[in-house]
């Protein structure tokens, strides 16, 4: 699991923090979301396709993290937790703005900040003008496929495939059983098959 | 029992294995094709990875000071409720039976009014009592006679059913 903590930061151990966050201690909270604020972001971004939207449901998020992080057990980790306020943040947000997967909900006046997706945390060199221009609009074909699925399959194929989460993890984050993960993984995927093939065939 | 779209997503994830594995394989009508599919999902899954990054995000620092403030804001209604106690706790028991209790309330003392007003009017106005009494059966055997009395207007109507013949005291008045 990927996070941002820094060294001196990863010797205070998650339940610690946590325990310390019971206690009303919000800069153990601090420590927490600065573990986990890119990843949050980064999925919502995936499923909002708006910079400024994905910051202000990150932000919802923890906030409500913080309101009820008196109320968690431990009995899942940390990570799919939090997930789970995320997804139902998010999730009720597109219901709510009613995206249908128009292809019209794109923000493409935000230039995101890409981090080269083979290197994590340290970006490549800058990539050539035409590399750049193809992997913009191959982008945008891959947001517009998505926002034709709905906010729960958006979720589950983002958990599954960019965030590598197990099948129980991404249940957990959604609060359904593994067989419905499963079956949301099968129609997404043949959705995006069908509209993205020439895609990959052809990259 | 697994569905057939479970048991197809563990297979491209290559959960399947064993007799689950096996069987799974043996019922597909066409292995070459499903196989190809397979590798398009794959495919499919790889080229997510490439492609959709890991999205920066500018100015951590200040979502992270954004946040505080948030919660510096919320921190003061919350923990109002907390010391004292009517937060989550009081709603479910306490305001559920004092919403109840009040409908209630409510309830009888409508139904009460109701029932009142209705009571009165249930009966007939002119008929309070109905007589049977048989004429003298040796004079007249099927004779019968039925007296009404309204209440309020003090009259009283004596009707006489089946007489053969009426008495000599009766036709002199």
């Amino acid at each position: 699991m990927h996070t941002e903590a820094t060294p001196a930061q990863a010797d205070v151990s998650e339940a610690d923090l946590i325990k310390q966050c019971q206690a009303g201690d919000t800069a153990a909270f601090d420590q927490l979301v600065t573990r986990y604020r890119t990843r949050i972001f980064g999925m919502i971004y995936n499923m909002v396709h708006s910079e400024q939207d994905a910051w202000d449901l990150a932000q919802d998020s923890f906030v409500k993290a913080w309101k009820s992080i008196g109320r968690f057990r431990g009995q899942s980790s940390f990570y799919t937790w939090i997930y789970r306020i995320v997804t139902n943040v998010t999730i009720d947000w597109l219901r709510k703005k009613q995206v249908k997967g128009s292809g019209t909900e794109f923000d493409d006046a935000v230039q995101l900040k890409e981090i080269d997706p083979a290197s994590r945390t340290v970006p490549k060199a800058d990539a050539l003008p035409h590399e750049r221009m193809q992997r913009k609009e191959i982008r945008a074909r891959i947001d517009a496929a998505i926002q034709q699925l709905s906010p729960e399959h958006r979720a589950v194929i983002l958990m599954k495939e960019t965030e590598d989460m197990q099948y129980h993890e991404i249940a957990e984050a959604l609060g359904c059983s593994i067989g419905t993960v499963m079956s949301r993984l099968f129609y997404a995927r043949k959705k995006l098959q069908n509209l993205l093939r020439d895609l990959y065939e052809n990259v | 029992m697994k569905t057939f779209e479970e048991k197809w997503t563990a297979w491209i994830d290559g959960k399947l294995s064993g007799a689950e594995l096996a069987e799974f394989e043996a019922s597909l009508p066409d292995k070459a094709a499903a196989e190809a599919e397979k590798r398009d999902a794959q495919k499919l899954g790889t080229f997510l990875k490439e492609h959709l990054p890991c999205a920066a995000m500018g100015n951590e620092d200040f979502f992270n000071h954004q946040l505080r403030e948030r919660i510096a804001g919320d921190e003061p209604a919350i923990r109002d409720r907390e010391t004292t106690g009517t937060g989550r706790a009081w709603w479910p028991i306490g305001r559920l039976v004092w919403v109840g209790s009040t409908a209630l309330a409510i309830f009888s003392v409508c139904t009460f009014f109701v029932m009142r007003e209705k009571a009165p009017t249930d009966q007939s106005q002119y008929l309070t009592q109905i007589l049977n009494a048989r004429v003298d059966p040796a004079v007249s055997p099927n004779a019968t006679i039925s007296m009404f009395e309204t209440q309020e207007d003090k009259v009283t109507v004596l009707w006489v059913e089946g007489l053969q013949s009426l008495p000599s005291e009766y036709a002199h008045k």
